[in-house]
């Protein structure tokens, strides 16, 4: 298993030299995690927070046990996001379309991780389709927040909300979750919890759900980045069952050995919004104190197009999704309208999948599924679409500019990177994940407008048009609150920002 | 893989009334285009200037061409490729568009499109990229088609159409682009009243779809060009064009311009679904007429799609170009780029077999035969390779005269192709061996044809003595048979000697009947008469 565990003494110096980095937030740090542990758990806490879509039942789970597969994960509770194929089980993605759908096969995540031993305990909550930033959007209802105050109940984040309060919970070790826009670091950061998006290709998209494909990651949840990094060793390897999946050479040239002295840590400046909270920007200045501790360089840098990324990501995202949600049909799978057309004429076939959709749909899906369909129409798609993929390919180059390490894609030449770094550019870079603490579940100003709903996503969505990796740390508590930090690197880096992660802790000073 | 064995017929409770053909006329109409399939070849050419519009106006056609690539498996999963199966056996995850489920590009398609642009002269691309192209239809299980828009794999190139073709002048018909995309699946109405079913098997098999430059302006022109694709591609065995199994589709696009004018200046016609080489001479030519008609009436010419109805000979519009849909174009995301090599593509070229054209010149040459009895071979799939192979040593007229009649008659016969017929080139030989050191005659060398193509394992020789065919070589044998003939018959012999030659016939004809066909009728005739001369 590649790990650069060597030679990073520098790094860690002031701090426990113990794996674990952030503890669980709520209560006991959970030390010894088994099975049965993570179902009292489901059975006490989740009627009051819905955070799972399925559960399975205990009789199951102990059948799975006796088989025991021997493994790094062995006997490790996971929770699966409903739209990633789990076998077995329904596949739901939280839509009345595939309400009763079983998948024929099981997604390659989830397949490794149960050959290694991990033992599937339920599927989560989610927004339909992954389109939402609250988990309230789909057939199971709102989830909430593990986080209590008083009597509010707040959102756990979105999409992958029910898999970030599961961890959050003690329902489960890891939970998988999907990212297309910030749907794994958005709740992880809300609920307390690490949530890591590796680079796009680096575990197969095969058995998750299409949303968007070319900004989809796979996504882990855990309450330690040492956990993270287990299980995303298990999962980040090639497939060929999926195009798009990084080949096993592409690795190998990222992956070689290089120095590690003098880690930089970027502080990208156009995060810097008005929109941030006083407590984000405390968490962020107290980040950046405990990198600095640890022995980090930590500049300044600038990527001036971040502004135009959530404009460029919505079109490129919905125009996506219009197209991969496409399929639903109700002709081959899936909920069919049982309305009867009386009409025996040509039109009668579009009639039948207006009424279908628009059935099996939920109301922000269809919305975004319009929005979608506008911007690659053929008078949109000049104004809309191409504008947004120069923007996307924009910000790569701009990331690429920043970033020490030379990005694997363009460089098809060189046959390591390690060689190549520059030491003028930074290693990782350090910013908030969200504008501030989970808002409440049900806040009727924000269901006002849906624009601001999406403005949540400002800080997630460059690590998507970029694919590169990024991962929210738990930092701090405001009041009662937690506040999560986000660090991305490289295409590529994956563990060099998992190894920079650990370092970085909760402290739960207010 | 993931079969969906249980997804074997999906229904949609509504007809969707297809295409069948409205009611345009009520009054079949006969042209002199049902005259034209059955013309010789050569003719054809006098034909080709007369499909001209006339004398005022003149036709610019244009062709798509969707020929299923002949690849095991289909273009992005591994299910069968193959046709004519149960339906809805042969189904990945992918070609049932199930959530989760991604392409995977078969490397084997891309070479043979990569064959097929090269054999054109044309280029391949070194980067090429797939789009989606979105439109809700039973047939679509993604809700769109996997297909090149954007950065087709090939691009160049061309199609010499000339006399060897049944023209009587040379013209090149340049290739616009070629490019990889998916087939749809199959829509079956009116088998269930009020439903639609649906067969996957189809749903993802490779096509290429080859653009052709709008240079051909004639009805002719058009039908030869296909025909021309067709001996082509079967040649680098890149498709079966077989266009009544529909793995060759062609669609057209016709307008009319008055002579003077810009080519390219009138509305198009796009005619869609023309599975012939007969529909699209028909539809071509009404279409010419139609457009004509239109413009020398002083009308414009509506750009829209239309169909052909080949009872009434009239074309009929399908949409108008409001109604035509807007497929949305996308660049495909789970599909990376294709990157081919130089040397990839060199490799590629090298395999090749040679052109028809080149080998039917060659082939001409070498062995001295018809243009005819090359083209004829050529036409009919491994065929040329089963003549080059039989011919060594032996008389090539001879060789290409036994496949050409015998052999051809009996695949007619059989209805099969030369491909699928268990007769090998080491039987045939040895049937044209042992014909040519008379050890049998013709007749029974046909016999033996027929036995090998239904099937006989045994070699030839064992096969001339389970007969007992073998010709009586031996003339001391035979003379002794004759002079006993000539004794018992002396009134035949006596008629003979006054003058009667035909009697002659008579004893070759009782030679023959005595020894069972086993006398060669030559030898035979000799004897007798060396026999009957000696007498005198």
């Amino acid at each position: 298993m590649p790990s650069k565990s060597g030679g990073c003494s520098w790094l860690i110096r002031g701090f426990a030299t113990t794996a674990a980095g952030a503890g669980s937030s709520i209560g006991n740090p959970i030390t010894i995690f088994t099975s049965s542990s993570a179902l009292g758990e489901i059975d006490r806490q989740n009627p009051r927070l819905n955070a799972l879509a399925s559960s399975v039942p205990p009789a199951a789970v102990s059948d799975t046990l006796d088989k025991t597969i021997h493994g790094p994960l062995q006997e490790w509770p996971v929770v699966v996001k409903s739209n990633i194929a789990t076998g077995g089980t329904t596949t739901t993605c939280a839509s009345q379309t595939l309400a009763k759908y079983i998948s024929p096969f099981t997604a390659t995540a989830v397949d490794l991780l149960q050959k290694a031993g991990a033992v599937v305990v339920g599927t989560s909550n989610m927004d339909e389709f992954g389109m939402g930033s609250k988990t309230q959007f789909g057939i199971y209802g709102p989830a909430y927040n593990p986080h209590q105050i008083d009597a509010s109940r707040h959102s756990p984040g979105g999409s992958s909300g029910g898999s970030a309060a599961a961890v959050a919970s003690g329902m489960c070790r890891i939970a998988l979750g999907s990212d297309t826009g910030g749907s794994v670091r958005l709740p992880a950061a809300w609920c307390g919890v690490v949530g890591f998006k590796p680079t796009y290709g680096r575990i197969s998209r095969h058995g998750l759900v299409s949303y968007a494909s070319s900004l989809d990651a796979v996504g882990i949840l855990a309450s330690t980045v040492h956990d993270i990094e287990t299980a995303y060793h298990i999962m980040a390897v090639p497939d060929s069952k999926d195009m798009t999946c990084m080949s096993g050479s592409l690795r190998d040239r990222i992956d070689s050995e290089r120095p590690l002295a003098g880690i930089r840590i970027g502080i990208p400046q156009e995060f810097w919004v008005e929109e941030l909270t006083e407590s984000a920007l405390d968490a962020w200045r107290h980040g950046a104190q405990q990198l600095a501790e640890a022995g980090c360089e930590i500049v300044k840098v600038s990527l001036p197009h971040i502004p135009s990324s959530l404009p460029a990501y919505y079109t490129l995202a919905l125009a996506e999704a219009s197209s991969n949600l496409a399929r639903y049909d109700g002709i081959r799978f899936g909920t069919r309208s049982s309305v009867r057309t009386q009409i025996l004429a040509l039109a009668n076939a579009s009639l039948k999948y207006a009424a279908t959709r628009s059935e099996g749909f939920g109301p922000e899906v269809q919305r975004r599924i319009l929005l979608g369909t506008y911007v690659m129409s053929d008078s949109a798609y000049q104004h809309y679409y191409l504008p947004s993929q120069r923007i996307r390919q924009l910000i790569q180059r701009e990331f690429d500019q920043i970033f020490a390490l030379p990005n694997a894609l363009c460089n098809s030449s060189i046959a390591t990177l390690g060689n190549q770094h520059r030491p003028d550019g930074v290693d990782a870079i350090l910013f908030p994940t969200s504008n501030g603490t989970a808002p409440l579940q049900h806040d009727s100003a924000d269901e006002s407008s849906q624009v601001s709903s999406y403005v949540n996503d400002v800080m997630t969505v460059p690590a998507n048009l970029a694919g590169i990796p990024a991962l929210s740390v738990p930092v701090r508590h405001s009041h009662g609150m937690p506040i999560g930090l986000q660090l991305a690197a490289q295409y590529g880096d994956d563990n060099l920002l998992l190894q920079i992660a650990s370092h970085v802790r909760l402290q739960s000073c207010e | 893989m993931h079969r969906l064995q249980s997804l074997r017929t999906f229904c949609l409770n509504h007809s969707r009334g297809g295409v069948s053909a409205p009611v345009l006329c009520t009054k079949p109409r006969h042209r002199k285009d049902t005259l034209v399939q059955k013309r010789a070849v050569g003719s054809i050419a006098q034909e080709a200037r007369k499909e001209t519009a006339d004398n005022e106006f003149k036709a610019t056609i244009g062709l798509e061409l969707h020929a299923q690539l002949a690849a095991s498996q289909k273009l992005f999963s591994a299910a069968s490729a193959q046709w004519n199966e149960p339906p809805n056996t042969n189904v990945c995850a992918i070609d049932a568009g199930l959530p989760g489920a991604l392409p995977q590009l078969n490397p084997r398609c891309v070479e043979l499109a990569a064959r097929a642009i090269l054999a054109f002269g044309g280029r391949v691309q070194q980067r090429s990229s797939f789009d989606r192209k979105h439109y809700f239809y039973a047939d679509q299980p993604l809700g769109y088609q996997i297909t090149q828009q954007h950065y087709p794999i090939g691009r160049g190139g061309y199609i010499q159409l000339g006399p060897t073709d049944g023209l009587n002048y040379s013209k090149r018909v340049h290739i616009h682009q070629l490019q990889l995309e998916q087939d749809t699946a199959k829509s079956i109405h009116g088998v269930y009243p009020g439903y639609v079913l649906v067969d996957l098997n189809r749903a993802g098999v490779a096509l290429i779809e080859i653009v052709s430059d709008p240079d051909i302006e004639t009805a002719i022109e058009a039908s030869t060009y296909v025909r021309k694709m067709q001996t082509l591609l079967r040649h680098i065995g890149v498709s079966n064009c077989n266009m009544e199994e529909g793995s060759l589709r062609c669609d057209v696009n016709v307008s009319v311009y008055r002579i003077g004018e810009d080519r390219l200046s009138g509305a198009r016609c796009e005619l869609k679904n023309l599975n012939s080489l007969k529909t699209i001479r028909g539809a071509i030519g009404a279409e010419i007429a139609r457009q004509t008609e239109i413009i020398r009436k002083g009308g414009y010419v509506e750009q829209e799609t239309r169909g052909y109805d080949a009872r009434c000979d009239k074309t009929y519009p399908l949409r108008s170009k409001e109604t035509a849909p807007d497929y949305r174009y996308m660049p495909e995301p789970d599909v990376p780029e294709i990157h081919l090599s130089q040397d990839w593509i060199e490799r590629v070229q090298s395999a090749l077999p040679e052109m028809p054209e080149m080998t039917l010149a060659r082939v001409r040459l070498q062995y001295s035969l018809t243009q005819e009895d090359v083209a004829t071979m050529l036409n009919e799939p491994g065929c040329l390779a089963f003549f080059e192979e039989s011919v060594q040593g032996r008389d090539p007229k001879r060789v290409s005269s036994w496949i050409t009649s015998e052999i051809f008659g009996q695949l007619s016969y059989r209805n099969q192709k030369l491909i699928d017929s268990p007769l090998t080139v080491q039987q045939f030989a040895q049937i044209l061996d042992s014909i040519s050191t008379d050890l049998i005659t013709s007749a029974q060398a046909k016999q033996l044809l027929i036995a090998f193509m239904d099937g006989e394992k045994r070699h030839v020789s064992d096969l001339i003595k389970a007969h007992g065919w073998e010709v009586i070589g031996d003339e001391s044998r035979l003379q002794g048979i004759a002079e006993d003939l000539l004794e018992k018959h002396p009134k035949e012999v006596a008629g003979y000697l006054k003058g009667q030659t035909r009697r002659l016939n008579f004893f070759v004809g009782k030679l023959m009947q005595l020894t069972k066909g086993q006398a060669k009728p030559q030898e035979a005739n000799r004897i007798i008469r060396k026999l009957l001369e000696s007498k005198r």
